[in-house]
């Protein structure tokens, strides 16, 4: 009987004693930093490796994946979340990401912030922020987001939201969150605010694209015009050197011409003054002569026969050629 | 012997009792406040780490004392210019005065329920007061983008960008300093709750349905508005083309034109005065031969000619021999 209890007392003490072996070290992963508080209050914060602590509940361990990129969707939800709650809450989605632009027109933003715990004494105990891991919002970063998102939006134009402003709008909300979170001293760190699909809410969007057509379709108007202008004037320019190169001839050919008739005509000139009497008959003789030999029909009339012209039919007479 | 070990047993299971009761534990990132039947004594113990109450007596009540969120229902509020928007407003607070929030609100839930009150009320009171721009807006910074805008539009004059569209007032107060308003009223009433505001922030602000109905009307209309007249353009900037296109061949066919006559003409006027010298030189010959030559061209073989014998080429023909005299 005694050395039964004995043997039982042996066996609860081992058990303590391995229970408490066990509670006096923890690993921390390289990705993590741990919080250690000793009855409550905060003894130390330890980087990775095997550290040991006081058991029995006296020192309190909490570890932080300080080095883990953390990130906060919003007015969307990734894969894995959305194919387990679509439709229900897809409506929510878009009330946050829908929001007024500077000049009252409405635009939807979809963004992700990403965000490290840059101190866990700080994310522990200066806010209420929730375990990680646990898959909570961190409403903190989620609430300031959903604000610094809107106030830099609206101060912008919607075409400028749209189009051009993405990644100053991405700058400026991430520096305006930095400093909201830092008021509050929380030791959280925005690593990025980066904007995903910037819409134009669903029923405005065909007048949207529609804008786009017209801008399409006015290039397209007015390179056709280029291309008729240029289809059209070289050409033009072509032709009109073609006509002035053509005069340019003409002028070449009236003026050789005349010099060269006129050189032959001086130097006829020159020989016909040597003999003028008989170079003009001689002239006058053979161009009678070609004239005549070429002539079909001749008539000689004897220049003192009178009432000649009555035999002839006048008309055939004078009219040229015979009927 | 065995009275005396069974006595201390009792003493020390008496004493772990009374410390047990005495000693308690503040955690990082919360308060104490030591109640007495039920009424709070002393001040409120920040530091984390153990401490010492009176045992059995004394209760303790821990309290956070970190930053935490409220988090309102959004509500519909007119604005000042009388449009309907839904605003949705969180809040970071801290219990500031341990002793006053276990007074009044007992706790956290009871502080709820006093912030949704306080603060919905503030946001309605200062929202209404104020046109919507105002909660929108935080700077007039955009009215700078706008000139920009208008300018680079101008300089490159026919641009096609759009133009700026919508209703643009000034902003007098701006998103955030609304914000601090509503903190700044809203304060005062939880000063009795042991509640310190550290921010209030306008987290959503959105059109009434309705309203929200007529902006994309207006929007559609805007856009519509806008791809007209970037077609509009475009049609003009074709009809400025084919203009050019017209003027540009019109011109350069016109030149051609004039230049070949300039150019024939003064290769006429050059081939003249070289005729008239070479030919002025003796008229009467030029007259004789040039006719002689025109008899040749002109006169073709058709012509029927009537000659008397009196004309010069016949003289011999009937004056035979005798011409020679």
């Amino acid at each position: 009987m005694r050395g039964m209890v004995k043997w039982v007392a042996m066996v609860v003490l081992a058990l303590v004693a391995i229970l408490g072996v066990q509670s006096t070290y923890y690993t921390v992963e390289p990705e993590e930093e741990a919080v250690i508080l000793r009855l409550g209050k905060w003894l130390k914060t330890s980087g990775p490796g095997l550290h040991f602590r006081l058991p029995l509940g006296i020192d309190q361990v909490i570890k932080i994946p300080v080095r883990r990129v953390l990130e906060e969707e919003f007015g969307f939800r990734g894969d894995a979340v959305a194919s387990r709650s679509r439709g229900r809450t897809e409506r929510s989605y878009d009330a946050e990401a829908r929001m007024l632009t500077g000049d009252l027109n409405v635009a939807d933003v979809e963004w992700v912030v990403q965000f490290q715990i840059s101190d866990p004494m700080k994310y522990l105990f200066n806010g209420r922020n929730p375990q990680l891991g646990s898959g909570l919002p961190v409403a903190n970063v989620r609430d300031i987001s959903l604000t610094v998102m809107r106030r830099v939006v609206g101060d912008r134009l919607v075409t400028e939201v749209l189009t051009v402003g993405r990644t100053e709008i991405a700058a400026e909300a991430k520096r305006l969150t930095q400093k909201v979170l830092d008021r509050y001293d929380m030791g959280i760190r925005i690593v990025a605010v980066k904007l995903q699909d910037v819409n134009p809410p669903d029923p405005v969007k065909p007048s949207f694209n529609d804008v786009n057509t017209a801008k399409q379709e006015q290039e397209q108007v007015i390179n056709q015009a280029e291309r008729e202008y240029n289809k059209v004037i070289p050409e033009a320019r072509g032709k009109a050197q073609e006509l002035i190169s053509n005069a340019e001839g003409y002028a070449a050919a009236a003026v050789n011409r005349a010099q060269g008739d006129a050189d032959k005509f001086t130097l006829k000139l020159m020989a016909y003054r040597e003999a003028p009497d008989v170079t003009r008959q001689r002239l006058y003789l053979e161009a009678m002569e070609d004239l005549y030999s070429r002539i079909e029909a001749v008539t000689i009339v004897d220049s003192e026969l009178e009432g000649l012209l009555p035999i002839f039919d006048a008309g055939s007479a004078l009219g040229g050629a015979p009927r | 012997m065995k009275a005396g070990l069974a006595s201390l047993l009792l003493i020390l299971a008496g004493g772990i009792l009374v410390l047990g009761s005495a000693a308690y534990i503040v955690p990082e990132g919360r308060q104490a406040i030591l109640t007495q039947f039920g009424r709070p004594v002393g001040d409120a113990v920040t530091a984390a780490g153990l401490h010492f109450k009176t045992p059995f007596i004394q209760e303790v009540r821990e309290i956070d004392s970190r930053i935490l969120s409220w988090d309102g229902d959004p509500n519909q509020i007119p604005t000042r210019d009388k449009k309907y928007i839904e605003v949705d407003t969180t809040a970071r607070w801290r219990i500031t005065d341990p002793l006053q929030f276990i007074r009044t609100v007992q706790n956290e839930r009871g502080a709820q329920s006093k912030l949704d009150a306080v603060l919905e009320s503030a946001t309605r009171d200062v929202v209404s007061g104020h046109n919507l721009v105002e909660a929108v807006r935080n700077t007039n910074d955009i009215f700078g983008v706008i000139e920009t805008r208008r300018l680079e539009v101008e300089a490159a004059e026919a641009d096609v960008e759009e133009e700026v569209t919508g209703e643009i007032e000034r902003v007098e107060v701006g998103r955030e300093r609304l914000s601090e308003l509503i903190a700044e009223r809203a304060q005062p009433e939880l000063e009795e709750f042991g509640i310190t505001l550290v921010d209030v922030q306008l987290r959503r602000i959105s059109y009434e349905g309705s309203v929200e109905r007529k902006v994309f009307e207006r929007m559609i209309s805007e856009r519509e508005r806008i791809a007209e007249k970037i077609r509009s353009v475009g049609k003009g900037e074709q009809a400025k083309i084919h203009g050019t296109l017209s003027r540009d061949k019109q011109t350069i066919e016109s030149e051609a034109y004039r230049a070949v006559q300039t150019i024939e003409g003064e290769a006429d006027a050059k081939a003249f005065r070289i005729y008239a010298d070479a030919l002025g030189q003796d008229p009467d010959f030029y007259d004789f031969v040039r006719t002689l030559e025109a008899y040749g061209e002109a006169l073709g073989p058709a012509t029927r000619f009537l000659l008397t014998t009196d004309s010069d080429f016949l003289r011999l023909f009937k004056a035979g021999v005798r011409a020679g005299e």
